[in-house]
């Protein structure tokens, strides 16, 4: 497997009137050729800044990207001409995003936001850009694809319309598929369906996936190696198993322990992280979950803790390093006594 | 969306009643009497009881009303009482609202043709001195009140520089038009460009325009194809309240310019108490506005595919 994308010491910052918010803090991450890489974190961790970051979709002003490297198939995207990019996007590299409803231009039929995709990158004409928009559209699962291309977003229901902006992501069959949220807005079955759908897809172009999402549970069954995003930086990055095995960070620990899960047969009490994440404007010192953390130690106050290795491929920014193995599997003990 | 349009076709004359009646109660029961009016204040009681008898105006209201809406069915909408006596008040309103379409049609189209790219452009380059400049401009424009900006171009252009004549009507390719239109268009240029960069900037924040930054389309399609549309839906509304004030004329601008369209006729007829040219001048009004918002509701559905009618 080749190494498709590349990330090194990102940093994005915002100008506000309040101040700069720092939004991505020195973030470094690859993805391998036919890989899916999943992005967890909670809101304003930077998760998605970073992905829109690494497509320069972040709007300037007042974003602004201050450092940092994004290598993609042998070229710096960060340096390329905006020309270059712009053929980069939705190539190349596509992106669907959060809310279905709002992602798609209300004015214009599915027909023309996908066939100018394929005009504009595979240099198809008008018919030849329709009849493969109707595959895709079949592809991704739209029932009556012949009829419905023409129909208009709202038309759609919300399944139905993360369907086509997939369709329209995998339209010019891209290296990467950038997901951010895609579900998120979605009802629990038409998750698990889209889901499914992206998985297959996944498989049968061979592009990679970046899927970011809040909800490390579903992360489960489609990623192959995960990164947990705090405060704009990584905090832990672990292939998919070893993670919920034996997290090796307090936050990620946390994350684990705020899903609710069916499988058990005592009902054990969640356990919310409690405080909230720091003030990106006023950025602290130290470890930025420090605040938060329970097992934070003198020295996580003064100096931030880097990515250390922690056994092969798992990394975790912690001074502390806890084993999470243990810690969960006393939590669980001790929540079933409980329910005795 | 055919059904719809009979149903508010339909719907149409009543309404036009209802405006109708209601003139006629306001004018029945209104301070000054046209038969005083037309003899004079110092007249023989009994003859202004004659005239009144004469014009028909000791009848009941009801009477007056049934009679007055029988007639206008057959297109006579009466004669002109004092103003210009005996003459029929179509005649008196077909050459007045000729003129004033005409005038306010040329007056809709250069503030289109104007204020939606002012503020297109204000939109593009929003936020550097360009946008402030335009923007200021607009306001400005929208600032000044017809009666003190007409006479002061009157003033420059007329006679002092003696480059355009100083009012009168000659259709609307003659040099006369120069100046009223610019005059009644300053407003509406502002009201446009203010809207129409509002409206793209909004929309230019939209997610759907980051989902076409992040298909790779170029800039230019982005903004002419994805955001424009979407920017130019919400100027319709405007767009019917300006079609429906199409007949109305402006008060103002015609008198000063001695322009002979309803505005003018409006003015004139108000204050002579011309109750047969007010009645038909209010009718005419609601007629307007009640084709406008039909062509208005029209309009939104070819433009926005989210609204269909039943």
């Amino acid at each position: 497997m080749g190494r498709l994308l590349e990330v090194k010491n990102l940093e994005t910052r915002f100008h506000t009137q309040d101040g700069t918010v720092h939004a991505v803090n020195g973030v470094s991450f690859y993805v391998d050729e036919g890989e899916t890489l999943g992005v967890v974190g909670e809101s304003g961790s930077g998760k998605s800044v970073t992905m829109l970051s690494v497509m320069r979709l972040i709007p300037q002003p007042p974003g602004e990207i201050t450092n940092g490297e994004v290598w993609f198939e042998g070229r710096d995207l960060l340096k390329i001409d905006k020309e270059e990019m712009r053929e980069v996007r939705g190539n190349r590299i596509a992106m669907i995003f959060q809310d279905p409803m709002t992602s798609l231009n209300p004015v214009l039929t599915i027909e023309r936001q996908i066939t100018e995709v394929l005009e504009l990158h595979l240099g198809m004409n008008h018919q030849q850009a329709r009849a493969r928009a109707i595959e895709l559209l079949k592809m991704v699962g739209i029932p009556a694809a012949e009829e419905r291309i023409d129909s208009y977003p709202h038309q759609f229901s919300g399944g139905m319309r993360q369907r086509v902006m997939i369709a329209m992501g995998l339209a010019c069959h891209p290296r990467l598929l950038i997901a951010d949220e895609p579900t998120t807005a979605l009802d629990v079955t038409i998750q698990a369906q889209i889901v499914e759908l992206v998985k297959r897809l996944r498989d049968e172009i061979g592009m990679s996936v970046i899927w970011i999402t809040h909800d490390l549970a579903l992360l489960a069954g489609l990623a192959d190696r995960i990164i947990v995003m705090y405060a704009g930086q990584i905090v832990e990055s672990s292939p998919v198993h070893e993670l919920y095995k034996n997290p090796r960070h307090p936050y990620t620990i946390g994350l684990l322990q705020s899903i609710p899960r069916l499988d058990e047969k005592q009902r054990e009490r969640l356990q919310a992280i409690e405080g909230l994440p720091p003030d990106l404007i006023d950025y602290p010192t130290g470890c930025p979950f420090a605040p938060r953390c329970r097992f934070a130690i003198e020295k996580c106050w003064e100096v931030d803790p880097p990515l250390e290795e922690v056994s092969k491929g798992h990394y975790s920014a912690c001074w502390v390093k806890p084993e999470g193995a243990e810690i969960m599997h006393q939590w669980h003990a001790s929540n079933t006594e409980e329910s005795q | 969306m055919t059904a719809y349009l009979v149903r508010r076709l339909l719907w149409m004359p009543f309404l036009l009643l209802i405006v109708t009646f209601l003139t006629f109660v306001l004018g029945y029961y209104g301070p000054g009497d046209p038969a005083q009016l037309l003899l004079g204040q110092h007249s023989n009681p009994e003859a202004v009881e004659r005239l009144r008898h004469e014009l028909g105006l000791d009848r009941p209201l009801l009477v007056q009303f049934a009679d007055y809406v029988w007639r206008a069915l057959h297109g006579d909408f009466g004669e002109s009482l004092t103003m210009a006596r005996g003459r029929p008040v179509s005649d008196l309103l077909k050459r007045s609202l000729s003129i004033t379409l005409q005038l306010n049609a040329v007056v809709l189209v250069v503030s289109l043709l104007v204020g939606v790219p002012l503020g297109v452009f204000a939109a593009l380059k929003r936020n550097t001195w360009l946008d402030y400049l335009t923007m200021t401009g607009v306001v400005v424009a929208i600032s000044l009140p017809t009666f003190l900006i007409a006479p002061i171009l009157l003033w420059l252009f007329a006679y002092k520089w003696r480059l355009l004549p100083p009012g009168g009507w000659n259709g609307i390719f003659s040099r006369n038009i120069i100046l009223p239109v610019i005059v009644m268009s300053a407003g509406p240029i502002a009201v446009f460009a203010r809207q129409t960069r509002a409206n793209l900037i909004d929309v230019l924040s939209q997610e759907y325009i980051r989902t076409a930054y992040a298909k790779g389309l170029h800039e230019r399609r982005i903004f002419f194809v994805h955001a424009l549309r979407n920017a130019l839906i919400p100027l319709l509304t405007i767009l019917g309240l300006m079609l429906g004030s199409l007949v109305v004329g402006s008060f103002i601008t015609e008198t000063i310019f001695g322009i002979p369209g309803v505005g003018r006729l409006a003015f004139q007829a108000f204050f002579s108490r011309d109750y047969p040219v007010i009645m038909a001048l209010v009718l005419l009004i609601a007629i307007g506005y009640a084709l406008a918002n039909l062509l208005v509701d029209i309009l939104y559905a070819f433009v926005d595919p989210r609204i269909r009618y039943q």
